[in-house]
This record gives structure tokens, sequence and C-alpha cells, in this order.
């Protein structure tokens, strides 16, 4: 079996067909997942300077002057590549005394740090599949996050617990600004919120639980809403970038609801991190820097805090290097726009021509991770999943993102 | 929503799996802009606004602007509220610190007008970076 890194569910059952060192067929890949998978043939980089195509190691030779000339290099990414290659990354930011982040939205940070911390329980997509009952969307929309979340594991599987599954044993919920896909399928228990309205909503649940009338939303519907969690005998909150915008800065009371239910009955929460290997990049910072992202590892102990975030750091540095990531796809513009100044040479490694390839002055391609090159990543769930290649990379030259991190690493 | 040419709304970005689809193969493809450069509104306000599908409207903010394409929403009723996809056209309309942790964020507030200019092209997003 194959895997795909399309996203962070990190699927395992892919079946591919390999003819001479193509893959010509393959079965099991979501939508989302057939995008990633046909990336191996469109848009692919080559090694650049100042646009114009250049040899291998001429690029790397370019990036290595570039970072070693930097007092302030910023290394940005992180989250679509494997672990060995992060690991790499965080050696490089040492050496360079580098501030080093990833691009995810910096509100998702919280919810991750309360759960790895234990504050919030937690559990993995098995544990999903074989028990949960009840699974509450809360600003999420895994139908079109993650294609395969709702048939793998969330909604649709019979499960060692679930064997009636969603026809009798499985109910979904929604809580979103729009009726979304997902929300579509879970229509029963579709609760829609104002923008922003996620705090008052949660105060709502948190009366109904207590056997108060809650004080928003339709009175009826939230009662029933109380009466469904409290009979839940498993249930799973998928926080997603909704959600958490819209608690940014109360995280303390949707811990507090957590804390409500499992004084009830069994209720986890898992995150949806979007990139294959965000919570690997955030648990290898944590475990090397003792923060999960935003660090500076200039001189001393790591430094983190406001000017070590993205935002911040963008401004103030001096040098780039983007890999394992399209931060200028991603970014708000300000920030977009930060990376870019004039004078700051950026440096991007990419396998796909990318926005942040078009502006870089020095281009490294690399191998697709998953595809083209094997290592290890973290699920959405913090379980590891190892991969080998599938194939071998389309140039005898293409390099992993490890082993260009690592040329980079030796020459400096 | 007023029954005016321009209006003000807030917009929630979202994730899209044709858009993403398209994006993993080329951000710089046709069918990528089609699908990120879009505002879904919901139906009365389209027709108080009196736009058809596929309306060029100029989507504008104190952070920038873009064009794109107005089309109805099929998730009505969600008067004065807009959804655009999260991609670098929703991103030129991204305040700086929306993910800071300071408030909770209640999404993009922006005006909507209607144009006769083209929509805006990944290459113009790229130059507005760089300028």
């Amino acid at each position: 079996m194959a895997i795909c890194t399309g996203c962070s569910l990190l699927c395992e059952d892919i079946e591919a067909t390999i003819k001479d060192g193509n893959i010509t067929a393959v079965k099991n890949l979501c939508r989302k997942g057939n995008g990633h998978y046909q990336a191996l043939k469109t848009d692919r980089t080559k090694p650049m300077i100042d646009g114009k195509e250049v040899a291998l190691d001429a690029a790397v030779s370019k990036a290595v002057e570039i970072l070693k000339n930097s007092k302030n290099p910023l290394l940005c990414g992180w989250s679509n590549m494997t672990m060995e290659a992060q690991a790499a990354g965080i050696l490089l930011a040492r050496k360079l005394g580098a501030t080093i982040c990833d691009t995810s939205p910096t509100c998702q940070e919280d919810l991750m740090e309360r759960i790895m911390d234990g504050k919030i329980p937690t559990c993995t997509l098995d544990d999903v599949r074989n028990f949960a009952d009840t699974s509450v969307f809360w600003g999420s929309d895994p139908s079109n996050s993650h294609p395969r979340h709702l048939s793998r594991f969330s909604y649709y599987p019979r499960g060692e617990k679930r064997q009636k599954s969603y026809e009798e044993e499985r109910i979904c919920v929604t809580v979103d600004v729009r009726k979304s896909a997902t929300a579509t399928l879970c229509s029963n228990y579709y609760f829609r919120q104002p923008p922003g309205g996620d705090a008052e909503f949660a105060e709502a649940v948190l009366a109904v639980l207590d056997g108060k009338i809650p004080k928003v939303g339709d009175k009826k519907r939230m009662i029933e809403l109380g009466t469904l969690l409290r009979k839940t005998e498993y249930g799973v909150i998928f926080p997603g970038p909704g959600m958490l915008l819209a608690l940014q800065g109360k995280m303390d009371l949707f811990e507090k609801l957590v804390a409500k239910l499992n004084e009830i009955t069994k209720f986890k929460v898992l995150p949806m991190p979007e990139h294959c290997n965000t919570r690997g990049y955030y648990q290898l910072m944590r475990e090397q820097t003792g923060f999960i992202n935003g660090v500076s590892l200039r001189g001393g102990a790591p430094a983190h805090g406001p000017e070590q975030r993205l935002a911040a750091a963008a401004k103030s540095c001096d040098a780039v290097l983007a890999v394992g990531s399209d931060p200028l796809a991603e970014l708000p513009l300000a920030t977009a726009r930060a990376l870019t100044r004039a004078n700051v040479p950026l440096i991007a490694i990419d396998p796909h021509r990318s926005l942040t390839t078009d502006a870089a002055k020095v281009v490294i391609p690399s191998a697709m991770s998953g595809l083209e090159a094997g290592g290890t990543a973290l699920r959405m769930d913090g379980v590891k999943i190892a991969f080998e290649p599938l194939i071998k990379p389309g140039k005898p030259d293409l390099l992993s993102d490890e082993q260009i991190l690592a040329r980079i690493m030796e020459a400096i | 929503m007023e029954s005016t040419v321009e209006s003000t709304v807030a917009i929630v970005t979202f994730r899209d799996i044709f858009q993403d689809e398209a994006g993993k193969k080329s951000k710089f493809a046709d069918e990528f802009r089609t699908l990120a450069a879009q505002v879904l509104l919901d139906k009365q306000d389209m027709a108080k606004l009196g736009w058809k599908d596929g309306q060029k409207v100029m989507v504008k903010n104190d952070v920038g602007s873009v064009v794109v394409a107005a089309r109805t929403s099929g998730d009505d009723p969600h008067p004065g509220l807009v959804w655009m996809t999260a991609s670098p056209w929703s991103n030129q309309l991204l305040a700086e610190d929306y993910c800071a942790g300071e408030k909770p964020w209640a999404g993009i507030t922006a005006t909507l007008s209607p144009t006769e200019e083209s929509v805006t092209q990944i290459s113009e997003i790229l130059q507005r970076m760089r300028a």
C-alpha cells in the first residue's frame, strides 16, 4: 500500500500500480489526493537564480552564500515535509541562529499546546472509528478539507463498538457560520452561528448541560443538543479554523466546556491541521526548543514571543528560506510583502512552482515527500506514519528536502 | 444588505475540495483562478443587487482589493455575509493580525461593487506583493 501526503489524514490504503518507474493507476484517492498525485507531473521546479535556470549545485551554493551572509535569517514553512527534514531544518536554524516558523494560523497553537500538555483530552482517529458515537465538527468541514475523514474514521465506518455505524450508532453535529458540505450531511444537528458567535454558543451548551435555559440560539434545539451530548458514550470534537479564529483568546472557555462534558461522559478533542505534517513539526519543535512554533534560536536559550511570530519575523529578517509550504499563497498581504522586500533575498525549496518560487531569488527543486521521498510524518492525531518512496524522482539529481537541508548545513 | 450598488459585507473564508485539487496541480492554471476568484452571496442579496451569476465585482477594504466573480451560494439565508475560499485572492483582504489571539474574529469587512474590470490574475497578486 502507498500513502497519500495530500493532507494530515495521511491515508495509508492507497493502491498504486507502477510500471517502468511511473505510476500508471491509483485507487482510493480522494479528489484532493488525486490533485496531489497528479502534481507529480505538473509545474515541477528547476534550479534557478534570479529567474534563470542553473545547475543544482549552483543554486545550493547561492543559498549557502545568502544564509552565511545573513545576520537574522527566517526559516519558514515546514508543515508539508517529513519529520526527518523538519529535524534537519531545526538543526540548520540552530547553526544559523535563525527564527523558525510555520505558516499555519497562530490561533491553532493555543489548542494544540493544551492538548500536548494534557489539559484537553484527545484520542486517535482509530479510537474515533472504533468507539465514537457523536462527532462534533465545530468550524470544520472535513468533506472539503480532509475528504476521507468521514468515510475512514468519523461517520461511515463500522468500528469495533460501532458496527451499526451511521445508520444507527453514529451522529454528527456541525457548528458553523455556513452550511458546509459536512453540515448538509449532519443537517439534523446543524447549528448556524453568526461570525464570532462561537463563545456565546459554548456558553449556551454549558448552560444546557447544567440544566439551565440557554441565553442564545433556539432554546428547544439547544436543549435537544444537550440531551444528545448527555447520552453520548464517546464523543469527539473536531475543531476547525472557523472555531479557532472565533474563540481566539477564549480557549479557557472551550477547555471548561470539554471538562464539563467529561464530568458527564467521555469527550475528546482532535484538532484538524491542514498540511500533512503540521503535527510532526509542532511535536519536534516542542521537543527540541520547548515551544511548538515561532522560535528564535539566536544565541542562548530559544526565544518565543510576539517578535518571533511570522508576521513580525518577516519584517525584521534579512534573508528568508521557505521550505515545505507556499507562504506567499497562504499568508495575508502584509506578511507576504514583508517576505518579498527588495533587499531580503528569498530562497525557496519546493517540488512545485508556487507564488513563493516565482518571487524567490534562488529556487531549489525537491522530491515530493511520500511519493518520491520517504520518511515519517505525524497524522493529525499524532500517530506516526512511516513511508517509503513510491517511485524514484523523475530526475536523478532531484534531492529530498532532508538531503537539500543537509547539504546546506554541511556547506555552512 | 441594502439595495444599493455598493454593499458592505462580512467575508467568511472556507475550504473547497475542488479548488484544493486544482491548486495542488497548478496555482497558475485557469482552473485554479476560476475556482478561487469567486465571492458567494445569498440568493436574496444577489436579487436585491440585481446581479447575475458571474457578475464581476470589486471586493475592497483597508487592506487591499481584488476583482472576482459573484455567484449565488445555494446556502441561504445569510444576508450580508459572503463566502470566499481561503486563497491568494481572499488573502489580499486579510488583515495581518487576523489571528493574533487578541479578540474573536468575525470575518473580513469589505465592500462589493460591480466593475467592468477583469478578474484579478495570480500574476497581478504576485506583483502587488513585490511592489
